[in-house]
């Protein structure tokens, strides 16, 4: 019931600010492709593909990281700090460990359409991929493990300053460090066993397999479920024990 | 019905105590007012009542059960207004409403019912479609009680509703306030205007520094400073005083020089009198 609440209210939101929504979230991936796939990457070839071919899944991964994260986690520090709506629902008898989950699917939802936008946007670009139903399932996954964080983020932050740095210190560097724009076969051992950690990376990778035709990893898979379930879980403890939320 | 039990709040990076040691019973069916001056500790009790902030010590009981966030049943009884308009900038009147509704699982037919009548007490229908971004404070305030009246609540609590309104909307609410107090309504409020407060409530609170330091009726309260008050100006300021009987001020009055009026002694006074003066906690 709680779930569908939220879903309706992410709608309500949607149907508001889709313009804004839809071109915001095709300006960074649309520059990316310009600068890195016509431009730097336009003779390149990694793993005897075109670079565009490496390029357009690990764009998918970070935007629907960026658009999922954004779409619940600027949305919710408004609603805390400034509309003071978040109030209401804490005063609601709505769960809200359903909140949360209705948050996740909702952020996830809008990751997705921005995955889906990339998805049209790389055609004329010719990058060639295997699209499957499963390719669709981990945008949702990945999705849903960075609307947790959003969700997280915004009840622990105190000002609205502090969600742009939390997006600046841990959002930014996982977009080009986690798999994205370029392999990482390369990088330092100490830094990879890092960036092997993070969620992004198992997306990045998840998404490359399945559009290059290959199965996909189920540790990743795993692993971003993992993500999700420890992130909500967490959201859920700081918003139902912090004195002053 | 309610019970505050012992309830403290201390603010650790202030070391502030916001609420010191607060007991309050409030039956079932009564208008109770918290009063006292800024930064005494009332809207850190509402927040306490509301889960909103969870308290450093003591419990709050509705029906003698403890209320905590997940206590979604004694939620389910409660409405606020909060002294923030707690509303989504982005919504129309309609969606607010209706995201109400949604969270407090009303069925969407009642909703619909509800609302009409509702947004056309307050006279908000022509703004409906609005987006709450576009309403003025008051239409705000009005539509704040619109929304906190559609899930039918036992308790209605108010933290200063009264903000931002002209005075004519401002006995619109409390004639409401009074018909749904008289309907069963248990009312809690805090609020700024004495004269609210005098007006509506059959016992009021005063908190100063966090701690209720005088707790009984209006009436009560007046009889305990003095029913009868005369104010004298000495020529840079004006000082009152408060008697049991009119004849004691008349003789009060004939005995000095200044220029003096004499009236009613207010509950406005017991409040001056007591943000005044360092009283002793009841």
């Amino acid at each position: 019931m709680g779930i569908v609440t939220v879903l309706w209210e992410k709608w309500v939101e949607f149907k508001y600010e889709w313009f804004k929504i839809t071109t915001s979230a095709l300006i960074s991936p649309l520059l990316y492709m310009i600068a890195l796939g016509w431009g730097l990457g336009a003779t390149t070839t990694v793993t005897d593909r075109p670079y565009i071919d490496f390029l357009v899944p690990g764009i998918i991964a970070l935007t629907t990281m960026n658009t999922s994260f954004s779409a619940v986690g600027l949305s919710l520090n408004v609603q805390r700090l400034f509309e003071h709506s978040f109030d209401h629902i804490i005063i609601s008898p709505t769960p809200i460990s359903q909140y949360i989950v209705g948050q996740m699917l909702g952020g996830s939802l809008r990751g997705m359409y921005s995955g889906c936008l990339i998805l049209l946007l790389s055609i004329p670009f010719g990058a060639t991929m295997h699209i499957s139903p499963m390719f669709f399932l981990v945008m949702l996954l990945n999705g849903m493990v960075f609307a947790a964080l959003g969700v997280l983020a915004a009840v622990l932050a105190a000002t609205h300053s502090d969600i742009s740095r939390f997006s600046t210190f841990v959002i930014l560097p996982m977009t080009f460090l986690c798999n994205t724009f370029f392999p990482l076969d390369r990088i330092p051992t100490a830094i990879k066993v890092i960036i092997d950690v993070l969620p992004l990376t198992h997306a990045s990778g998840l998404l490359r397999s399945m559009a290059y035709g290959s199965a996909p990893n189920l540790w990743s898979v795993l692993i971003l479920a993992l993500y999700a379930l420890v992130f909500m879980v967490l959201a859920n403890a700081v918003i139902n024990r912090r004195k002053n939320i | 019905m309610i019970d505050i039990i012992h309830v403290s709040k201390t603010y650790p990076k202030q070391q502030v105590k916001a609420v010191d040691d607060v007991s309050l019973h409030i039956d079932s069916g009564e208008f109770f007012g918290l009063l006292g001056p800024n930064g005494a500790g009332k809207t850190t009790l509402i927040r306490i009542l509301v889960t909103l902030l969870l308290p450093t010590s003591g419990e709050v009981q509705i029906n003698n059960q403890v209320l905590t966030r997940k206590r979604a049943d004694l939620k389910k009884k409660l409405s606020i207004i909060t002294q923030e308009n707690s509303l989504r900038y982005d919504m129309t009147l309609d969606q607010v409403m209706e995201w109400q509704a949604r969270l407090y699982h009303i069925p969407l037919a009642v909703m619909r019912e509800r609302r009409e009548e509702l947004l056309d007490f307050c006279g908000l229908t022509e703004h409906r479609k609005k987006t709450v971004r576009k309403l003025s404070g008051g239409m705000k305030r009005k539509l704040m009680l619109c929304r906190a009246l559609l899930t039918d609540p036992e308790i209605l609590i108010l933290d200063e509703p009264t903000i931002g309104l002209d005075p004519a909307s401002r006995r619109q609410m409390w004639d409401l306030l009074r018909r749904l107090n008289e309907k069963g309504l248990t009312v809690l409020m805090t609020t700024h205007y004495i004269e609210e407060a005098q007006s509506l409530c059959q016992r009021v609170a005063l908190i100063n520094k966090g701690k209720v330091v005088r707790l009984d009726t209006p009436a009560e309260l007046i009889s305990q400073l003095g029913p009868v008050a005369v104010d004298e100006f000495d020529g840079s300021q004006t000082r009152s005083s408060f008697f049991p009987t009119k004849e004691e001020a008349l003789a009060y009055a004939e005995s000095i020089t200044n220029k003096f009026n004499m009236r009613s002694t207010t509950l406005e006074d017991v409040f001056l009198d007591i943000v005044g003066s360092g009283l002793e906690v009841v």
